[in-house]
């Protein structure tokens, strides 16, 4: 079989026909697969939701979804009525890759349960590790890191902490410990620490905004 | 026996990464472990096998005028319903390779092997070829790997091998990637002489 010639009325034809084959095609699959997707994405953001309230994955929960200031809240409730804290999902826009969101866990005081990083295109091996670093304290990997240290420039690196779980933002300072903060920044990605810990502050600002509303409403109500 | 000829081509004698050099930008962008190179080079053995086949199906039906555009709408479906099947079947996989699926579009590997080969021969050869090319890129984004993930971290496929004081964070990034590719092809060039 011979090659179709490139006459104008074949060029129209083979690229309009390709075009709305290939569109037929990517509906139906686009079709079956939504289900499924929209299925994971609400699955991982429930998950998410109880790991960084440390709330056991088959527990039965009641989520209030709330939005604020371009930030969304879920305040989580236990199956007894008990308030289980409060998850926030921020987005820092200046991560060394782009956008960086986090959900964040707080307790009713504000301590920090727990923490989530939801999206990021930061450095493989370096500020991708954010997802694990802010969890763990020191860890023998850095000792390692600590005494080569020593054996080459005479000095160890200083022990330093860099677990948030259980810090509490509204006393301690969320900053890196290169800008005088408490954390220290993960090795090598001192941006990527930065945006981090940015994005964990603004969701406990706007925790204790919302907070700080429900006490005036409820005190409204009260008055009246 | 043509076939099979066809197929190891792609892996030893024109392999796309160490001798045809295509494919530069997934090649050094996605290899900072041995299973993101692994998983990259997988996922785009399926594209050019899907691609070869339907353009060497549609090769006389096609006006050489528009044959790159036709090529590319065929490339980008492939890969658009890649990107979906993965994210609601494969959602692990998905997300660490996420990010680089939308890439295999702009491969020049797909394009060239479109070109080169599947615009020119039947169906069957076209498929040895693409195989032969996916695996052959496979091969040798997964060695790239391994290797950059063995010097930066210490590790192969999540595996630790090394202790953390012999890591070369320098691997895992950009120039770790140039250095361990150059180091590579020469190491190739020397064993195919």
């Amino acid at each position: 079989m011979k090659r179709l010639s490139s006459s104008f009325m074949n060029m129209v034809l083979s690229l309009t026909i390709i075009a709305l084959v290939a569109a037929a095609l990517l509906a139906f699959i686009n079709s079956v697969t939504q289900g499924p997707i929209q299925t994971i994405k609400q699955k991982n953001e429930a998950d998410g939701i109880k790991s960084v309230l440390r709330i056991d994955a088959s527990e039965e929960v009641k989520v209030s979804e709330a939005e604020q200031d371009g930030f969304r809240l879920f305040s989580v409730s236990r199956a007894d009525g008990s308030y289980a804290g409060t998850a926030v999902r921020s987005t820092d826009k200046a991560g060394f890759g782009g956008d960086i969101v986090v959900l964040v866990g707080f307790a009713a005081d504000g301590e920090i349960l727990g923490y989530q990083v939801m999206e990021h295109a930061e450095t493989p091996g370096l500020g991708a590790r954010a997802g694990e670093w802010f969890r763990t304290a020191s860890s023998s990997e850095e000792k390692q890191v600590g005494s080569f240290s020593k054996a080459f420039f005479g000095k160890p690196d200083p022990a330093g902490n860099h677990n948030i779980i259980g810090m509490n933002p509204g006393t301690a300072n969320l900053t890196v410990s290169k800008d005088g903060g408490d954390v220290d920044a993960i090795t090598a990605s001192t941006i990527t620490s930065r945006a981090f810990l940015r994005a964990v502050q603004s969701a406990y600002n706007v925790f204790k905004g919302q907070q700080a509303d429900a006490a005036t409403s409820a005190t409204a109500q009260h008055h009246e | 026996m043509n076939n099979l000829k066809v197929f190891l081509n792609g892996i030893i004698k024109e392999n796309p990464t160490f001798v045809l050099l295509l494919g530069m930008c997934p090649t050094l962008g996605t290899t900072s472990s041995a299973l993101n190179g692994m998983s990259m080079g997988l996922a785009t053995t399926f594209v050019l096998v899907c691609s070869n086949i339907v353009i060497s199906l549609l090769r006389n039906l096609i006006p050489d005028k528009v044959h790159i555009p036709a090529y590319i709408v065929v490339i980008a479906s492939f890969v658009t319903a890649l990107q979906m099947l993965m994210q609601a079947y494969l959602p692990e996989l998905y997300a660490t390779l996420g990010l680089f699926i939308p890439l295999i579009v702009v491969n020049c590997i797909i394009l060239g092997r479109a070109e080169a080969f599947a615009a020119k021969n039947g169906p069957l050869p076209s498929f040895f070829d693409g195989l032969g090319m996916g695996l052959g890129f496979t091969l040798a984004l997964t060695v790239l790997g391994a290797l950059r993930e063995l010097l930066g971290t210490g590790a192969i496929f999540g595996f630790t091998l090394l202790p953390a004081s012999t890591n070369m964070l320098v691997f895992v990034l950009a120039p770790g990637a140039f250095l361990t590719l150059g180091f590579l092809i020469a190491l190739f060039n020397l064993i195919k002489k």
